[in-house]
């Protein structure tokens, strides 16, 4: 009985506390449902094409199956998985190569000079803000359609991401075998050879392999774009209603994308392993 | 063919670390330096061989063929300067990933051109030399191994042998041993006490025990000045003037190697 005070009083302080806490988000809230309300507006959103649109996908599905093996025979498609395998292969390893100086310039452990340095940066940082999307449309301005622009668009699209993360292995490295090779009397390029690269070459070596599985996805849609490849034959029969033929290049792509993954994988676990074990 | 004269070193904080230091040091001399912890024994070490800058005072070096201040020196002129000074780092300090042989190899970068030693790597004679190093000090049968696969004692000892292959005139070994067992440590030492007949040694140790048996000549340092030059037979008053009232450490180190 004695208690009661105590809890009607403790209540009383929850109350005040909770009325505190709504106030001060009630502001917050209510610009936060006028901007979703206003951004789903803006949508069009009419959940009732869900419905409509049941017969057309039943009809698309229907088409689709049995899937139209045939299309794989003609050695058309075999060429065009070579050509977007080639372009995400050849635009990783020239995105690796311009990293590999990029991150080097980039680092302030290596990089004396400031202005070398913040270049180097600043390049890398535009480079994410661009997505790959506005490097290809661009490119074909410049260099025309085809798998081409597509290995250039790859290859500029994987600094940002390599180039930041070479640098900054770079940076991380442990200083103290630099310094005895300098107490030795070596060269900066010799640092860096002898001192820093060992250091970070696997790592180096196991972001270019996952960049090179973000590529092979980038090399598929940039075919959709113009950047040739099986991007371009997916695309050109979703264009013609050959629905069969979609699922079958569709089926295709999935087991490269699958296939490359594993393959990178196994030789990352390899690299990293080899790094951490020995 | 080591002159310090007067060499001052502040701390960050304003604080004299080492006042007027001076000293010499001949061919064949193994010199022991003393002293407690955080007196700057590493710091003296370092300006003898310019990674540390002393404010004032002047570190000369007469090794190859005229004397020559290193404190001052910069780019090139410095690098030649510290090709024939080699220094073993506390806890020797090697690159992982790299195997022994390379290791040891590194010790030549000063004396090979960039673009060689980048583009085509090291000579078959250097790597001839590398071993015959690693077999002086009885670890050539671990050459191809990863240098982060070795014993504390084992890259110890291929310290050494990097220091070596610099073909030195001057060692410096800031605590060669410090993080050794002491049969690793006795070891390490009996590699280094030979080649005092080519090049003078300047150690820095943690036990006056070791300065007594290997050491030529012990140098003390207390609140930045020397206040012991002489044989390396320390006394009790000795280290007691070297340590400060308390002969702990002293105690410790003997009764620890």
């Amino acid at each position: 009985m004695k208690f009661k005070a105590l809890l009607t009083g403790e209540r009383k302080k929850e109350e005040e506390r909770y009325r505190r806490y709504f106030e001060k988000y009630y502001g917050v809230g209510l610009v936060f449902a006028a901007l979703f309300f206003w951004s789903w507006r803006s949508l069009k959103i009419y959940p009732e094409l869900f419905l409509s649109g049941i017969p057309h996908f039943i009809k698309l599905v229907g088409e689709m199956i049995p899937p139209n093996w045939q299309v794989l025979t003609g050695g058309n498609v075999a060429m065009a998985v070579l050509e977007t395998l080639s372009m995400a292969f050849v635009g990783t390893v020239f995105g690796a190569i311009l990293s590999f100086f990029l991150g080097i310039f980039a680092a302030q452990n290596v990089t004396p000079a400031a202005p070398v340095r913040e270049l180097c940066r600043y390049i890398m940082a535009l480079e994410r803000a661009v997505p790959t999307l506005i490097i290809i449309l661009l490119l074909v301005v410049f260099i025309g359609l085809g798998p081409f622009a597509g290995m250039v668009a790859i290859a500029i699209g994987s600094v940002g991401m390599l180039g930041k993360l070479f640098a900054e292995a770079i940076e991380h490295v442990d200083p103290r075998p630099l310094e005895s090779l300098e107490a030795a009397g070596a060269t900066r390029l010799q640092l860096i050879r002898y001192a820093v690269l060992p250091q970070v070459i696997p790592s180096f070596i196991a972001n270019s392999l996952y960049r090179f599985d973000i590529n092979l996805r980038t090399a598929l849609f940039l075919g959709i774009v113009g950047g040739g490849g099986i991007g371009l034959n997916l695309h050109v029969a979703m264009s013609l209603f050959r629905y069969a033929d979609a699922l079958a290049i569709t089926v295709i792509v999935l087991l490269l994308i699958v296939t490359a993954e594993k393959f990178s994988d196994y030789l990352r676990k390899k690299i990293i392993g080899q790094e951490v074990l020995s | 063919m080591l002159k310090l004269q007067k060499v001052s070193k502040k701390l960050p904080d304003g604080r004299m670390l080492l006042k007027n230091i001076s000293f010499e040091v001949q061919k064949g001399e193994f010199v022991g330096i003393v002293g407690e912890s955080g007196v700057g024994k590493t710091v003296l070490l370092r300006c003898i061989n310019g990674l540390t800058i002393p404010d004032s005072g002047d570190v000369i070096i007469n090794g190859e063929d005229r004397p020559q201040k290193i404190n001052g020196k910069k780019g090139r002129e410095l690098r030649m300067m510290r090709r024939r000074i080699a220094m073993i780092f506390q806890g020797s300090i090697l690159v992982k990933r790299l195997s022994v042989i390379e290791n040891v190899m590194t010790g030549k970068l000063g004396q090979i051109s960039t673009a060689r030693s980048i583009l085509y790597g090291f000579t078959d004679k250097e790597a001839a030399e590398a071993v015959e190093a690693l077999e002086k000090v009885g670890i050539a049968h671990l050459a191809h191994r990863r240098a982060e696969t070795l014993s504390g004692g084992e890259q110890q000892r291929v310290a050494i042998a990097r220091a070596m292959l610099q073909d030195p005139y001057l060692l410096l070994a800031d605590e060669p041993v410090s993080n050794l067992d002491p049969k690793n440590a006795e070891t390490v030492l009996e590699y280094m006490l030979p080649l005092t007949d080519r090049m003078a040694i300047i150690g820095v140790f943690h036990h006056p025990e070791i300065v007594r048996r290997y050491c030529s000549r012990a140098i003390g340092i207390k609140d930045g000045i020397v206040v012991y030059d002489g044989s390396p037979d320390l006394d009790q008053s000795v280290l007691q003037e070297i340590y400060g009232g308390g002969t702990e450490p002293a105690v410790k180190a003997v009764s620890c190697f």
